[in-house]
């Protein structure tokens, strides 16, 4: 009975023990199926170990089917043909990191995961773990893929009027040229009716006095002086024109280029001067541009459209600058400098104006988005917020800027030449 | 004196190929050529030019201000704008300096055909310092009363295109300038608009809001020579001329497009008259005077005072906007036909009719007292057409009575 009674509340302790922590056990189950974010456990070898309901919702996978399961291989049917090396990555890096739009396949439709990776280690427990948390980004992935190409539509509807001009402008010329070599065309008909006349009549003789009358008459009336200095030239600046038409179409075509979501290696200087091609009309007004390209850059991996979209922004940036202090034209253009150079790991592109400076107090401002000094309608206060995080969130990059009032600003921006995902 | 065109470009190439396209007319225009605003300023100190045309983008001086500065300076030039650019800001600010607006590219032979119809209006309006008065007019001046309610209008969040429609499909003044914008190839049409309501849907609301309380482009009448009753009855009987032309052209089988000019032209034919008292107060007074006391018309009165009519100087002002010239010649010759070129029914058979129909029925100070002239009916063939066409204006108006 004693020792009954002593072993009693031994077992008693014991059973309330383990009740207690099959509760808790339950409680943390139950506490983790509830979490509406995905939340797997893998262990180093990527093996499946924890499971909740929101990954059971998300990949139409229960527990039980991928328990035990490699991450790569548990039935997930992931986008990415490296997914294996991927995960496998995490596991040996054993560092915390974000992983943004992970594509995979649902019910026949691509979604996309935005995950967290947090390594859990506590050797003496014996806990070394990859804790994933993260949730269906698709919605989110959709509307900032939409927005970028908003920008995208609205910076080249910016740029239409102008384009339109630039284009206008060369055709007035050559439709003009054309004209008149239409118009001169007769006058060189006859002459060589006039000279095939002649050389009949040579070979019998003198040139008859009417021959020479028509000729001189011809002469008189075409002005053939004038036709044979204008001509040429006429010919020449038409060439010019459907020359300059061309380069600003094919400059239009390379800006607008649907960009790839992957990030591709470019030539930024090219970029650059077709980005300066397609905005001409908003600064030849103000400005002259002047560049200054590290030739031996090497590609720089970028999202082309958005790069380009930068430039834009700082280059009609620089132009509105100058046209603020140069106004009334008497004291000539601008300037605007694009220079690029390669900066050990980095490439660096600058722009510089010989505009009015940015204010010291609005300096701290510059890159906060709706900020604008700009008249209503002149711009919406976007453009540099966006390149601050094309520039810093998407590549990874650096931008900044010296200002210094009534003398200029210079924006620089640095660019990795590594992609920093690679 | 030789017809002056000075063309003003900041690219060069353009000014080149102008020159070259346009140098079979060398015989005919002293042609200039100026690289920019300050140049062609400093060519108008030495001679005075009949027409400018100017590009809109340029460093420094740009089109909008070199036009303000030439109507200043020299009145009498007509003002051209031939330009690449065409956006909306572009129009607000030339809408008002600029007599055209041309878009590049043009084709020579279209701007030629444009300066030698500018060069063609002086034959209209013979008397040198009228044409000064008009070539400087910016705008026609609206009924106040119009003029208001539009501007209320347009002011509301959402404003009602048809009650627009119908303000500015009844207002002379305001008709004429929707036209003068839509037909100024700023729209590239391949055919000129001639109805106000096919102007302001291709304007659009927006624009049109800008135009009428940004850009002011239209103003309110003023003139202490006619009174309120004189402006209304000016309207009724613009109004009703305006619907009978355009029946009158229906009776004539006339398309859709004569139709629509017979309506447009019938609207504007007395325009000359708000003109006169708005903007040449000095000599209509004289003319008002004159007709009151030798008891003629107005018709008569204007041509004893100022040798020229009423018609002839809104049409004078219409051919420089570029509305359309069957337009411009009912405009100019409703109340003496005969004194145009025309050999068939046109617009201007339509209205010459209806005014004077129309005149017949009132009583107003203002009428022009011109009689139908049947001779100008003979020779058009429409000689018995018009008893056709009072008794169909007749018994509408029997209907209108009775309803």
């Amino acid at each position: 009975m004693n020792s009954a009674a002593n072993l009693a509340p031994e077992l008693l302790t014991r059973e309330a023990a383990q009740e207690a922590l099959r509760q808790a056990h339950e409680e943390a189950e139950l506490f983790i199926n509830s979490v509406p974010s995905i939340l797997i456990e893998i262990n180093r070898d990527a093996r499946i170990k924890r499971w909740n309901l929101a990954a059971t919702k998300v990949f139409g996978l229960t527990k039980a089917e991928v328990a035990g399961k490699q991450l790569a291989e548990c039935g997930i049917q992931w986008l990415r043909p490296d997914m294996r090396v991927e995960i496998e990555s995490w596991c040996a890096d054993r560092e915390s990191k974000r992983v943004d739009a992970l594509p995979f396949v649902v019910n026949g439709e691509t979604r996309f995961l935005g995950l967290t990776l947090n390594w859990i280690s506590a050797p003496e427990a014996g806990i070394d773990q990859l804790l994933i948390i993260g949730s269906d980004v698709t919605e989110r992935e959709i509307l900032s893929q939409q927005l970028r190409q908003a920008q995208k539509l609205e910076a080249i509807g910016q740029l239409a009027a102008g384009i339109a001009h630039e284009i206008n402008t060369p055709i007035q010329y050559v439709g003009d040229n054309t004209r008149f070599l239409q118009e001169s065309w007769p006058a060189f008909q006859k002459l060589v009716a006039i000279a095939r006349e002649m050389r009949k009549e040579a070979r019998q003789g003198p040139i008859s006095p009417q021959t020479l009358e028509q000729f001189d008459a011809l002469s008189k009336a075409a002005d053939f002086e004038y036709l044979q200095t204008e001509i040429p030239r006429a010919i020449e600046q038409s060439l010019d024109g459907t020359q300059r038409v061309g380069k600003i179409v094919r400059a239009m075509k390379e800006f607008s280029h649907p960009g790839s979501e992957e990030k591709r290696s470019i030539d930024i200087n090219k970029a650059i001067e077709t980005t300066i091609t397609v905005a001409r009309n908003e600064w030849k007004y103000v400005a002259e541009v002047e560049t200054h390209f590290d030739l031996d850059l090497p590609l720089v991996p970028c999202h082309a459209g958005e790069f380009n979209q930068v430039i834009l922004n700082l280059l009609i940036n620089a132009a509105q600058a100058i046209a603020q202090s140069v106004a009334d034209g008497s004291q000539g253009k601008g300037k605007i400098v694009v220079c690029t150079t390669r900066d050990e790991d980095w490439a660096e592109i600058s722009i510089s104006d010989t505009g009015a400076g940015i204010p010291e107090a609005v300096r701290s401002r510059v890159f906060e988005p709706f900020f604008t000094t700009k008249a209503v309608g002149k711009g919406t206060g976007q453009g540099l917020a966006l390149a601050h995080t094309a520039i810093v969130r998407r590549h990874g990059g650096k931008i900044w800027f010296d200002s210094e009032v009534g003398k200029g600003t210079t924006f620089y921006i640095r660019m990795p030449l590594q992609s920093p995902e690679a | 004196m030789a017809k002056r065109i000075l063309f003003v470009d900041d690219e060069p190439m353009v000014l080149n190929g102008l020159q070259r396209s346009l140098r079979l007319m060398r015989s005919e225009w002293e042609m200039v050529f100026a690289p920019g605003g300050n140049e062609a300023l400093a060519a108008m100190e030495k001679q005075t030019f009949d027409i400018i045309v100017t590009d809109m983008r340029m460093p420094g001086m740009d089109g909008a201000q070199l036009l303000e500065e030439v109507q200043k300076r020299s009145p009498q030039t007509l003002r051209m704008v031939l330009s690449g650019q065409s956006d909306r800001e572009t129009i607000l600010r030339s809408v008002n300096p600029a007599h055209q607006f041309i878009s590049k590219p043009c084709e020579a032979e279209e701007l030629k055909s444009r300066l030698i119809r500018a060069f063609a209006l002086k034959d209209l309006l013979q008397n040198p310092g009228l044409r000064e008065l008009v070539t400087k007019l910016d705008n026609l001046p609206s009924l106040p009363h119009v003029y208001l309610q539009l501007n209320q209008e347009l002011r509301r969040p959402e404003p009602e295109l048809q009650k627009i429609d119908e303000l500015i499909g009844a207002d002379m003044a305001m008709t004429a300038k929707v036209l003068k914008l839509v037909n100024s190839a700023f729209f590239c049409l391949p055919c000129e608009i001639s109805r106000a309501s096919h102007a302001i849907k291709l304007l659009g609301l927006d624009t049109l809001r800008a135009l009428v309380l940004t850009a002011h482009v239209f103003e309110r009448f003023e003139s202490d020579l006619l009174s309120a009753e004189d402006v209304q009855q000016i309207s009724d009987h613009s109004l009703a001329v305006s619907n009978s032309a355009r029946k009158i052209a229906v009776l004539e089988h006339g398309d859709q497009r004569m139709q629509d000019e017979a309506f447009t032209a019938g609207l504007l034919h007395d325009a000359g008259k708000l003109i006169l008292a708005s903007t040449l107060r000095e000599h209509y007074g004289k003319v008002l005077e004159h007709s009151a006391k030798a008891d003629v018309g107005l018709f008569a009165a204007e041509h004893e005072i100022l040798a020229c009519s009423h018609g002839q100087i809104a049409a004078y002002l219409f051919g420089l906007w570029g509305l359309p010239g069957t337009i411009v010649e009912a405009v100019a010759w409703h109340n003496e036909p005969a004194a145009s070129l025309s050999v068939k029914f046109s617009p201007l058979a339509a209205v010459h009719v209806a005014s004077v129909y129309h005149e017949e029925k009132s009583s107003s100070r203002l009428r022009d007292r011109t009689p139908i002239d049947s001779n100008f009916l003979t020779a058009i063939g429409c000689a018995e057409r018009e008893k056709v066409w009072r008794s169909k204006l007749d018994a509408d108006e029997q209907k209108g009575k009775l309803s």
